[in-house]
């Protein structure tokens, strides 16, 4: 049965006021989903690719989770901090540089000001722009129910295609990040078809200081190449410490491309997924540490 | 504001904003989907989850049973009818009747108080199908034994056309080189803004349709026979237009038919609006195809003869692919000298969606197969493609050994401005970095304008005069957004010598405007722009027998300029322009003042069996440099300048004729590098905008069109087509310009950065 639906499904609509309200409703072992920016759970409905949810609860009420702040040198995101406000926020492109490049390169404006970088971590898709930045960058996150919370390093929080290890309970409701030595540089290349408004067949993210003429740290995000955004940690360990060479960057890239596991779809082919991925942790090591 | 002297005019050769600007950027412009009526019903389909498929049962019960449902529908309720482009091909019914053909088709529908209701309904419908066998590939479709998609066509060939002229196999034997290739097209699609959408009333006055449609007379007649009323009983209303490009607007879909029928099942007035993803997996689409091209040349660069065979997947049903057959062929022979040709077009049924019309209808095909064929000869001949180009080109008069004649011809003359741009001058020189590398393509094409199609092809005008100087302007052409009612309004006010404002054009409403084929074929300007100049000397002469009388003298001495009125070489007399539409309206107990106008430009017959004569009535000339840059590993391609020599003969309005061959190269430019419908088994895995890709305004280049001056006494005014030429010349020259960055020749659309990555991945291993 094919049916182009245009309509939303029926379901039960809660805009709680308060927090506690929020875990309320949420303790309440119904079928409950968590409404931001909606800008992956709207269409999905409409769509019906996922089952109605009994009620839909609004987070928009909650303002005080509307925030970018910084305390104590660590980063602090409101679950209900647009893409827009994190992509142009002056602490973000200041210290935390890499968070704005991946989340600028998020869809279109509209969509930016719309969904937030929590509901992009937590839709959970493989192809998630902030994902391979928020990995290198070694965020947690913080996520609260209704008697209690807990802490949730974002390289645990993914455990597949749109499966995270939430509880039907829980939300995050802040995304935190340590301060970053101001020393470290970071990239993130996003492949894609077109140069705007696409989806990454390839996200790539590198952060690393150096010191010396070697990598005192390094650290790479792949995104769209494996069933959850992933830490290339091979590739890391055999840079990590060691001489900033052209041969080893090569060896690293290829490493990388061997850590990651595409699937051929409709998007590009594993294989091409996995040369890209090798091509770019090259090209941003290289770029980021001056290798010709 | 720009201008062009093409003339001795006031208002042609400008570019006046468009007249319906306002209305559109206030959100005064209603369309389709706006309208809403008093007890209005919302139709929704059923479509198959299977491409093909025997039909056994449908139990619509439980659906008729829903609160809200009024009515619910299956093929059984039109009785038989199906429609097609021509009487023997009429192989299209609103809704499957045995059988479904391809994914998406559709089954059943149903009328609900609201759209939430019909959703439902429609889970309610149950279909027991038996899967068939289904072909995808047109080439397999052609095989002995493969599965059958219409029991009429055994073969799964839907349509053929065989065209020979000269001697090919002599034009071979006196080349120095002969050259077979395999070249592809892509499945691509439109991209209109606005989906299929219409409101539909049945009452005692008959059909009333409110309906987004590009040529509103085609549903007009498909309305007429489906439901056995006389033409006086169809009232097609055209609300504003959101794009068109060809293909599904020019058709009817199978929501006109069902909203009609609900309407005259209930009494209600009954609305549906597809959704994009409707339109991606079931409305017309391009055809993709393959095209066998062989191409003979001297060493100097002289075309022997040219034998292509072109292989199209057709889709499930028929539409209008005959012509796009026919288009694939009969000009072939231009824009370059080709003393032999032969052509075997095959249209071929397959369980896809249904190929159809679009912009650069059927040529985009094989004049890109031909131009990066003699690209790639002239590289093997050490020839320059400039030069190639230039050798082969014709120039007018001139006529195709297929009997295409040719009266003005601006490719020489755009080639040769292309020579001397920057672009293609400095095209070596670029400082190559080590990421990305640039080239620079070109291509020359030429395409018809004022397409005739075969049947009543009428296209005419009518003028009324309001007793205060204004005028009333009825045309059966509908502007689809391509500017053409703003054109039309010029020629107007340009031949009654009054400032724009003072016409006034209604869209379609077919009670009311005189018939007309429709906007296709680029033939709005041409015929319609004809009929307005005839219907508007119409009216002039009216006036100027009521002028003479005030002035005692000759009618045709009497000039209409700058909204006045008077006699020639006393222009100190003047009267406004007003004060002569009163003095003629009130003359007498009062007089009625009404222009007429109708094309009759080419009405010379064409053999249409055969591939001889005209199809179109003037043709357009567009040469085109593109260059990109490309990244050398990832393969990611930005093209960064389009150049287009554009000869669309007199460009009425300069404007207007660059934004639509902006308009068309992006597109081209989608087609070439981005778009494309992947396909498994029938079903279409990215119809939807974010993984059908098409280019962005940021993936848009800089683009510059030349406008090439010519006089061509086929068309009013000398104005030809302008952009379905920049859509057919675009993906060519793009992937020329990927062959100069790369040294790669692709003969497969799309070429997207995976393809090129890894054939230079290729290339380096060599």
């Amino acid at each position: 049965m094919v049916i182009f639906y245009r309509r939303l499904p029926k379901f039960e609509y809660i805009k709680p006021e308060s927090q506690n309200m929020l875990f309320e409703i949420l303790s309440d072992n119904k079928n409950c989903s968590v409404y931001a920016g909606g800008t992956d759970l709207i269409p999905k409905l409409k769509k019906r690719l996922i089952k109605p949810p009994d009620v839909l609860i609004d987070l928009k009420g909650l303002n005080e989770l509307d925030y970018i702040k910084i305390e104590g040198g660590t980063l602090k995101i409101g679950a209900l901090s647009t893409i827009y406000s994190v992509a142009t926020s002056k602490i973000v492109i200041e210290k935390f540089n890499i968070l704005s490049q991946a989340a600028k390169s998020i869809a279109a404006f509209q969509i930016q000001n719309r969904g937030t970088i929590v509901g992009n971590i937590c839709n959970a898709v493989p192809s998630a722009d902030s994902a391979p930045a928020l990995l290198v960058l070694n965020a947690k996150l913080n996520i609260k129910k209704k008697d209690g919370s807990r802490k949730v390093n974002i390289d645990e929080f993914f455990i597949g295609p749109n499966k995270t290890v939430l509880d039907k309970d829980e939300i995050v409701t802040e995304v935190e990040i340590s301060e970053v030595p101001s020393s470290f540089k970071g990239i993130y290349y996003k492949l894609s078809t077109r140069g705007k408004m696409d989806l990454a067949t390839v996200g790539v993210a590198v952060l690393l200081g150096s010191d010396n003429g070697r990598f005192s740290d390094i650290r790479i995000g792949l995104g769209a190449v494996a069933p959850t955004p992933i830490r290339a940690k091979r590739a890391e360990e055999l840079l990590k410490g060691e001489k900033i060479n052209k041969e080893l960057i090569n060896n690293a890239a290829r490493i990388a491309s061997d850590e990651s596991s595409p699937i051929d779809d409709h998007r590009a082919s594993a294989t091409y997924r996995k040369i890209m991925v090798e091509t770019l942790v090259k090209r941003a090591i290289c770029r980021l540490t001056e290798v010709g | 504001m720009e201008e062009i002297n093409i003339g001795d005019y006031s208002l042609l050769g400008k570019s006046i904003p468009r007249i319906d600007a306002y209305e559109k950027v206030t959100g005064e412009a209603k369309y389709a989907a706006d309208i809403e009526l008093p007890g209005m019903l919302w139709c929704k389909i059923l479509r198959s989850p299977l491409p093909h498929a025997k039909i056994l049962n449908i139990d619509i019960s439980r659906a008729k049973r829903l609160t809200g449902v009024k009515a619910v529908c299956t093929a059984k309720d039109f009785k038989g009818f199906r429609w097609g482009w021509m009487p023997i091909t009429r192989d299209e019914p609103p809704l499957a009747e045995d059988k479904v053909r391809f994914y998406g088709e559709g089954v059943a529908a149903v009328a609900a108080i609201d759209e939430e209701t019909a959703e439902e309904a429609l889970e309610l419908i149950k279909v027991d199908y038996e899967e068939l066998p289904g072909v995808f590939d047109p080439e397999e479709a052609l095989k002995e034994g493969a599965p059958v998609v219409h029991d009429y066509r055994p073969n799964n060939i839907s349509w053929e056309f065989h065209m020979d002229f000269g001697d090919v196999e002599k034009g071979f034997k006196e080349a120095d080189l002969v050259r077979e290739d395999r070249f592809a097209t892509g499945r691509v699609i439109t991209g209109f803004l606005e989906p299929p959408a219409a409101i539909a009333l049945w009452n005692s006055s008959g059909i009333t349709i409110w309906a987004a449609k590009q040529s509103p007379y085609f549903v007009y007649r498909h309305l007429a026979q489906c439901f056995n009323l006389p033409l006086n009983k169809i009232r097609v209303i055209q609300p504003f237009v959101g794009g068109g490009f060809g293909g599904t607007k020019n058709d009817s879909v199978a929501g006109d038919f069902c909203s009609v029928l609900f309407s005259k099942m209930t009494g209600r007035p009954v609305k549906f609006v597809y959704k994009m993803e409707e339109v991606f997996l079931t409305c017309r689409r391009r055809h993709n195809a393959i095209i066998y091209n062989k191409m003979g040349m001297k060493k100097d660069g002289t075309i022997t003869a040219m034998q292509s065979r072109l292989i199209a997947d057709g889709g499930a049903y028929t539409a209008i692919g005959p012509l796009t057959m026919y288009l694939t062929g009969c000009i072939s022979t231009l824009p370059y000298k080709l003393p032999n040709f032969k052509h075997d077009a095959y249209r071929v049924f397959t369980n896809n969606p249904v190929g159809a019309a679009m912009r650069g209808h059927g040529v985009t095909h094989t004049r890109f197969a031909a131009e990066i064929q003699m690209d790639m000869m002239a590289e093997e001949l050490g020839l320059d493609p400039m030069e190639i180009r230039l050798k082969n080109a014709i120039e007018a008069p001139y006529e195709t050994i297929n009997k295409v004649t040719i009266f003005s011809c601006g490719l020489k003359d755009g080639l040769l401005k292309l020579k001397e741009h920057p672009l293609w001058k400095e095209r070596k020189k670029e400082n190559k970095d080590k990421e990305t590398i640039s080239g620079v393509g070109i291509s020359g094409v030429a395409y018809l304008g004022g397409a005739r199609q075969r049947g009543y092809q009428s296209c005419a005008a009518v003028l009324r005069l309001c007793e205060d100087g204004t005028v009333e302007y009825l045309t059966g052409a509908t502007d689809a957004g391509q500017g053409s009612d703003t054109v039309l309004t010029q020629i107007v006010a340009e031949e009654l010598g009054l400032s724009i404002d003072h016409v006034d054009i209604q869209r379609v409403d077919t009670a009311y405007t005189p018939c007309d084929a429709g906007s296709y074929g680029s033939r709005v300007t041409a015929l319609a722009g004809e009929a307005a100049m005839k219907a508007a000397k119409d009216l002039k002469r009216q006036l100027a027998e009521y002028a003479a009388k005030e002035w005692n003298v000759s009618s045709e001495d009497i000039v209409f300029k700058n909204n006045k009125v008077y006699p020639k070489h006393m222009p100190d007399k003047a009267i406004p322009f007003r004060k002569l539409a009163q003095i003629a309206c009130y003359s007498g107990v009062g007089a009625v003042i009404i222009g007429r106008g109708y094309s009759q430009y080419g009405i010379e017959p064409y053999d249409f069996e055969k591939g001889i004569g005209n199809a179109g009535t003037a043709y357009s000339f567009t040469s085109q440099l593109t260059r990109v840059e490309v990244d050398k590993e990832t393969g990611f391609t930005k093209c960064t300048d389009m150049i287009i020599a554009h000869d669309c003969g007199k460009p009425l309005n300069p404007g207007l004729v660059e934004s639509q061959n902006q308009g068309a190269s992006v597109q081209g430019l989608g087609q070439a590098i981005y778009e494309e419908f992947v396909m498994d088994r029938g079903r279409t895995l990215n119809a939807n905008l974010a993984d059908y890709k098409m280019p962005t305004a940021v993936d848009a280049p800089n683009i510059e069109v030349i406008h090439i001056l010519t006089d061509d006494p086929k068309v009013p005014y000398g104005a030809k087509e302008a952009s379905e030429g920049a859509i057919v010349s675009s993906p060519p020259s793009v992937i020329s310009a990927i062959h100069d960055a790369t040294g790669i020749w692709f003969k497969e659309l799309p070429v997207t950065p995976e393809k090129i990555a890894l054939a230079l991945r290729e290339k380096k291993k060599e």
